[in-house]
């Protein structure tokens, strides 16, 4: 075993090693995605494996390591299998994480505002989140007794656009962990399909009131019905020829 | 007089070693199951990557660097201690630990940074993990630092040379675990 050692150039493994990490390092610049995931994560296991292999000598130890090693990470495997489909979804049928979507909508809405160079700032509102949708809903309250000086557009930004984006096409940051997605306003074939009534009933009492998406949530509560009317109004600029 | 557990080895692997390999299959379940649940959570949280965006991917890069380097050192003085040359594995060894030192000392600088800015652990889901995860390895990178020493006195004086060879094993399977959380914490943004 120790003379095969020998014929390991330890320092050229160092040297491969250092240029995939450059390569991994370089990889984020190109801006595609899967350029990315694999300079990041394929090259992450390129080298450990050359780490296993050569500085730990794996390749030359007895098998029984590799096996204790094999089943450690297939217990990971298992781990993993059984607990992320509850993790990584925030609904399915009958069921909906609430927490984590409430998680979802508020660190959408600070990351919006960290986009304004100050990540300080945004990251000091996100101690108190609770107390942050605390003042919306009392601003929202506010607004509601007031009646007049209601800005839809403003409240469409603040409570739709998570899921259905500021553009209306239902391309919110909420909605990659939507499904079904949410509604896309631009879409000829959504007005076509749709009344105004129903459209008012889905936001005050919710998507299933509608035989729509239960993930739809209802804003009854929040909005009165001149504001959902002016909700309903706004939609429909968005809508596309 | 060594215990008999020392010498005996039904396996063929010294006893030492077998130990340390079997200390490493538990690792990678602490270390599997931390960053398993890190990427469950970061594939079901796409705000996260709001927050991934802050961390400092050349200060990271700079820190792969330091511990494949003294992955590299390590792994040389195992080879010097196998051809008896005590004085130079334990030499070798004490770059190693330097290597730890200027990784931990980086580390403690880039978390200050990121604490002033107000990342803090409680900040969010993403803070939490990162300091959890860079927490936990940081642990393993000063321990692993403090049994070198121990080891490199020894070496120096030519006693219990294998021992090298066990501590290098630990080290290197320390900068395994970095090199998955080097892209995890600091490249998918």
């Amino acid at each position: 075993m120790s003379q095969e050692q020998h014929h390991i150039n330890y320092v050229k493994i160092w040297a491969i090693l250092v240029v995939l990490l450059v390569v991994s390092v370089v990889g984020p610049f190109f801006g595609v995605k899967w350029i990315t995931l694999i300079t990041a994560f394929g090259v992450a296991v390129v080298k450990a494996r050359l780490v296993v292999q050569n500085f730990m000598h794996l390749r030359i130890e007895k098998r029984i390591i590799k096996w204790a090693l094999g089943t450690t990470l297939v217990l990971m495997l298992l781990f993993f299998a059984g607990t992320a489909p509850d993790v990584m979804e925030h609904h399915g049928v009958n069921w909906t994480n609430d927490a984590a979507l409430a998680a979802v909508e508020r660190g959408v809405e600070e990351g919006h505002g960290e986009v304004a160079d100050d990540g300080h700032e945004a990251v000091g509102e996100s101690d108190d989140g609770h107390e942050a949708a605390g003042r919306r809903a009392v601003e929202h309250e506010e607004a509601a007794t007031a009646g007049q000086e209601f800005d839809a557009k403003a409240a469409f930004n603040t409570t739709c656009s998570v899921c259905h984006g500021t553009a209306g096409d239902g391309k919110g940051p909420g909605a990659v962990a939507l499904d079904p997605k949410p509604a896309n306003f631009t879409d000829s074939a959504f007005w076509e399909t749709r009344t105004d009534e129903e459209i008012f009933k889905a936001i005050k009492e919710g998507g299933a009131a509608v035989g729509r998406s239960p993930l739809m949530v209802a804003w009854g509560a929040t909005y009165s019905d001149d504001q959902i009317h002016a909700l309903v109004a706004y939609l429909k600029t968005f809508r596309k020829k | 007089m060594k215990p008999i557990a020392t010498t005996r080895s039904a396996t063929g692997i010294p006893t030492g070693r077998l130990a340390v390999w079997w200390v490493l299959a538990s690792e990678v379940v602490i270390f599997g199951g931390l960053l398993g649940s890190y990427v469950m959570h970061r594939l079901g949280h796409p705000e996260w990557g709001a927050a991934a965006a802050h961390t400092n991917t050349w200060i990271g890069a700079f820190n792969t660097f330091v511990l494949l380097t003294s992955s590299l050192t390590a792994v040389l003085a195992h080879q010097a201690a196998e051809r008896g040359d005590g004085k130079k594995a334990a030499k070798l060894l004490m770059f190693t630990m330097l290597g730890a030192l200027i990784f931990v000392s980086v580390k403690s600088f880039e978390w200050t940074m990121e604490i002033r800015e107000g990342f803090t652990i409680t900040a969010n889901g993403f803070w939490s993990f990162y300091y959890t995860a860079a927490g936990l390895h940081a642990a393993h990178v000063i321990a692993g630092a403090v049994i070198m020493g121990f080891i490199a006195h020894d070496a120096w004086r030519g006693r219990e040379l294998q021992r090298v060879e066990l501590i290098g094993i630990y080290w290197h399977f320390v900068d395994v675990v970095w090199i998955f959380l080097f892209p995890l914490l600091y490249i998918a943004k």
